[in-house]
């Protein structure tokens, strides 16, 4: 289980939000970063920044916003967006998430959803094969971080390694997801320890 | 649990032992006795509706410190703020400091991955000292003369142009990096440190303190952060609004 995925949650509902906050509580590998009401200012830039790998949003906290935010949202790749829907939400509202939080549904069945919408390697790793894979780097994903500790751009790690830049910032991220580590200097830190690059190499 | 004037601060204290650092900052130290909220603050000539914002933002991300907002002087902000980063920077870095360095002393000069971590950290601690100054130097000045200006231009309507041009927005605090340093230097620590030592009951001991203090200085940070974005930031952009408007 080497992958922490980011939640967001937008929801104005107090009973509700508890509610979503002890199940995200309960699995392991899911942390719920930040609580929005629905109703701040510049609220898609806000959720957009806090880079989150999932997104629970309940459409009633967005009002009138939602269709703007939503279509917004939809065209973020690598953001996986849960709706929290009644079994009365009108079509056009459910079909825009790609995975439902059932209102009516019983903590098992909620439980079942989340981890399911998530990535069920994020929560259980199925079996020994995914679980090495989701922890170990790959030979390409160190190449890349031994020139991400070099502080190259990611245009530059491109470049060199002949990959599209859109290649390289799918690597960073899997990288930073599979070592629980956000920050260049961070990442220095582990390949150094790592022998993966050599002290004499850093600027 | 919504904290108000006629609650004991024992009790509260008993609830939320948290709090401790944040009523020391009020001046307030352990052993006030069986006083209420009220009480005390009246005692040490402190603001009561104030004590009573922070108390409630910090032991409850859910606060929303909406009724109080108009009623205290911004400088009691600035104050406050200002006694919680040397706070930060007097004693809970130098805390952490100190253990890390045991930690050295325990393992022996040679331990790659410690002073990698030490170094590491080190790096962590001048980015936060820019932070904290950035905001000392730039920030609480802009809003101290903010608050003066204000109090000018009710009296002969002068205004200060240069005031005009800033705005508490453009400095809304940019707390993301450091918090991201802070939570990689914890996943270093889980993961990769090694158990190097002569004395490894002793080790153990120590890292686990180092381990704690990160956590704590890390939820110490973010419930700082939100008190800046949620009583300071609001308050500010109300007094740019009026200082803007209708001269």
């Amino acid at each position: 289980m080497g992958a922490l995925k980011n939640i967001i949650l937008v929801e104005n509902n107090f009973l509700l939000r508890s509610g979503i906050e002890g199940l995200i509580l309960e699995l392991p590998g899911l942390l719920l970063k930040e609580v929005f009401d629905g109703k701040e200012k510049n609220l898609y830039r806000k959720l957009i920044n806090k880079k989150p790998d999932v997104i629970i949003i309940d459409p009633n906290a967005l009002g009138h916003n939602f269709i703007s935010i939503i279509s917004k949202l939809q065209e973020e790749a690598g953001i996986m967006l849960i709706g929290l829907l009644g079994s009365d939400c009108p079509e056009n509202i459910s079909s825009r998430f790609k995975n439902h939080l059932p209102l009516e549904g019983n903590k098992h069945l909620l439980l079942q959803k989340l981890r399911e919408a998530c990535g069920k390697d994020a929560v259980y790793p199925t079996n020994k094969k995914t679980q090495a894979d989701s922890r170990l780097l790959s030979a390409r994903e160190i190449d890349i971080l031994r020139e991400v500790v070099k502080g190259l751009t990611n245009q530059d790690i491109a470049d060199n390694l002949f990959l599209s830049i859109h290649t390289v910032m799918t690597h960073r991220k899997n990288i930073s997801r599979k070592l629980s580590i956000k920050t260049v200097s961070g990442l220095m830190v582990y390949a150094l320890m790592n022998n993966i690059v050599d002290i004499n190499e850093m600027g | 649990m919504l904290i108000v004037r006629e609650m004991k601060l024992a009790d509260v204290i008993h609830h939320d032992y948290n709090l401790v650092p944040v009523i020391n900052r009020f001046d307030i130290s352990l052993g006030f006795g069986d006083g209420t909220i009220r009480e005390i603050c009246e005692e040490r000539d402190v603001n009561v509706e104030f004590f009573l914002s922070i108390l409630n933002t910090f032991h409850d991300v859910q606060y929303f410190p909406k009724d109080y907002l108009k009623s205290f002087p911004v400088s009691l902000i600035i104050n406050y703020l200002r006694k919680a980063h040397s706070y930060y920077s007097d004693e809970k870095i130098p805390e952490i400091k100190l253990l890390i360095s045991k930690l050295i002393r325990l393992s022996g000069k040679n331990n790659k991955t410690l002073n990698l971590i030490s170094n590491f950290f080190n790096d962590y601690c001048n980015e936060f000292a820019a932070h904290l100054l950035r905001e000392e130097t730039i920030v609480y000045p802009y809003v101290l003369s903010l608050e003066k200006a204000l109090a000018e231009k009710n009296d002969n309507g002068l205004v200060d142009m240069e005031l005009m041009k800033y705005s508490i927005t453009t400095y809304e605090a940019d707390h993301e990096d450091v918090e991201e340093k802070l939570f990689d230097m914890k996943s270093l620590m889980i993961k990769y440190l090694p158990l190097e030592s002569s004395d490894n009951l002793m080790f153990e001991e120590i890292s686990y303190s180092l381990l704690r203090e990160l956590f704590v200085l890390e939820k110490e940070l973010s419930e700082h952060s939100r008190i800046e974005d949620l009583i300071l930031v609001p308050k500010v952009e109300g007094m740019e609004k009026h200082y803007k408007s209708g001269r």
